[in-house]
């Protein structure tokens, strides 16, 4: 049963990090790159605030702000670039956080952060935890799609130039993106610290980027439902294969290409057309 | 004072005058034809007036505010709007939501307002006449890839409606249609000007222009070189020199 209740938990982790990145990605358009420093962010800050004595449902909402402040000055610094280049600086900031992380003795250095406190009702209790935070970002992401900010941010998926001719002031919905979707992932990021219970600088790096970049393109950006399944497929994945886990750079990689070169819209997009086929009949 | 007021404006690109000293005014209630030959600097000036670049000398009020160095998406907010040359449609969304997300663009001016709002069949119902007012409601269901070029320049011209601009710029709406179908939108066009509503049309249909403005401003080489009723224009060897290159006899 402990089992299934860890893999519940991952999976339920996976769905919240991975719905945070849809939300910049999919919703509004910018690329990032660098999601996982902004995981790391609401891990370190969720695993020194447990290991202090903060409960950690409670120690979740400053592991929110500090990922969702940061992701305010990167999405500050990001409004002047676009699409490839939007892309680079992210995956600049992703780098810039592990090396920082790696030199503060205060976060444990190269060794990380061991002994994290188990949370109340031990294991059982933290997947209620992260399934509460999953389904309310789902709600919220379900919510914010059908409002008309889920419309502007299409408008600024699609092309912000002609979404400025709306009057819409872009540079404004894309930080509240980018602070919703980073302070997403601190949360998320806190419920892996505890889930793991030891955090390094490497948990935070390149490859997690590209694993939830992976799980958004895999799933169709975008979609809420094909982001999920996604997500849930491909981080029960490496429990189940081992060589999953051993190859992930290049499997998912893999996953990137194949789903950009031919299937583009991802599960989301092949599920639609075929329901459409299907109606067609 | 003029609805819009385009004062002694110049702009520069990689050292070429794009618009030197350049000076116009549209009224309340007017169709102002905007003519020249090609780098004549038309649709630097329409930029210009929108705010996508921003002018190096000179001023463009509108309303009686000063919003030369204001952002796009204020002027819109103040009541401009642009059709562009080269169409825009949001390639993700139908014809109809593509004019809804303008009708409903009061409930986008800030993000916290775009978050409580949710409802957007009374956009979609506005869309709806608007697209039958450009004559394309037939369609408003198809995506912008489905249908011709035509269609897509009436859709924008409904999204810009969509907006209530007190000025609507039209950044040659006629170019690349056919005669009739660059006719039956000219015949739009002239019908879009209100007591609320002027429109400042750019265009190279210098046919078109004549047939429907009353008033004609003509640009050679980013400069301004009259502006005129339309009858004068079209007689004006000045006019015949700009594009045909003729020398005054």
């Amino acid at each position: 049963m402990s089992y299934e209740i860890a893999v519940l938990t991952s999976m339920s982790i996976a769905i919240l990090f991975a719905l945070s990145l849809n939300l910049i990605t999919g919703f509004c358009g910018q690329v990032s790159l660098g999601h996982a420093a902004f995981y790391g962010i609401g891990a370190y800050v969720a695993a020194m605030l447990t290991k202090v004595g903060l409960a950690l449902p409670i120690a979740l909402i400053p592991a929110a702000v500090m990922a969702g402040v940061v992701g305010i000055l990167v999405g500050i610094a990001s409004l002047r670039v676009r699409h490839d280049f939007l892309a680079i600086t992210t995956m600049g900031v992703g780098f810039l956080f592990v090396g920082i992380v790696r030199k503060q003795d205060a976060l444990g250095g190269e060794i990380g952060i061991s002994g994290i406190p188990s949370v109340a009702f031990g294991r059982p209790g933290l997947l209620l935890l992260a399934l509460i935070c999953m389904v309310l970002f789902i709600l919220l992401s379900i919510y914010i799609r059908r409002s008309w900010l889920g419309f502007a941010f299409e408008s600024i998926s699609d092309d912000e130039d002609t979404a400025r001719t709306f009057g819409i002031d872009v540079s404004k919905f894309k930080l509240l993106a980018f602070v919703v979707g980073t302070a997403g992932a601190g949360i998320a990021g806190g419920l892996y610290a505890h889930h793991i219970r030891f955090i390094g600088p490497d948990s935070f790096g390149f490859v997690e980027s590209v694993t939830v970049l992976a799980m958004v393109i895999v799933g169709g950006i975008g979609s809420i439902a094909g982001v999920a399944v996604a997500a849930a497929a491909l981080s029960t994945l490496p429990l189940w294969l081992q060589f999953v886990d051993d190859y992930k750079l290049l499997i998912y990689g893999s996953l990137i290409f194949i789903t950009m070169r031919f299937a583009p819209t991802g599960i989301a997009g092949i599920v639609r057309t075929l329901w459409q086929k299907r109606q067609a009949k | 004072m003029s609805l819009l007021e385009v004062q002694n404006v110049s702009i520069r690109f990689g050292g070429v005058d794009a618009v030197r000293d350049v000076s116009l005014a549209v009224e309340e209630q007017q169709l102002l034809g905007f003519i020249g030959p090609n780098g004549a600097g038309k649709t630097t000036m329409m930029r210009i007036i929108m705010g996508m670049v921003r002018p190096q000398q000179g001023s463009v009020n509108f309303r009686g505010k000063d919003i030369t160095q204001w952002s796009v998406h204020h002027r819109v907010q103040l009541g401009l709007a642009l059709a562009q040359q080269i169409v825009k449609p949001l390639h993700s969304l139908t014809l109809l939501d593509n004019v809804a997300l303008a009708v409903g663009a009061r409930h986008m001016r800030n993000p916290l307002q775009a978050f409580l709002n949710i409802d957007r069949s009374e956009a979609r119902d506005q869309a709806r006449k608007l697209l039958d007012f450009v004559g394309i409601g037939n369609v408003s269901n198809a995506f912008p890839s489905e249908v011709p070029l035509g269609f897509i320049k009436r859709m924008e011209v409904a999204r810009a409606l969509a907006l209530e601009p007190g000025l609507l710029l039209l950044d040659e709406p006629l170019a690349g249609l056919n005669q009739t179908e660059a006719r039956d939108l000219a015949d739009l066009i002239a019908s879009l000007v209100t007591p609320l509503r002027s429109v400042l049309l750019i265009e190279h249909n210098i046919g078109e222009v004549a047939r429907i403005c009353a008033e004609i401003y003509v640009q050679e080489n980013g400069q301004r070189l009259m502006q005129d009723r339309a009858e004068r224009v079209m007689a004006s060897a000045a006019l015949r020199q700009a594009y045909l290159g003729e020398h005054k006899s």
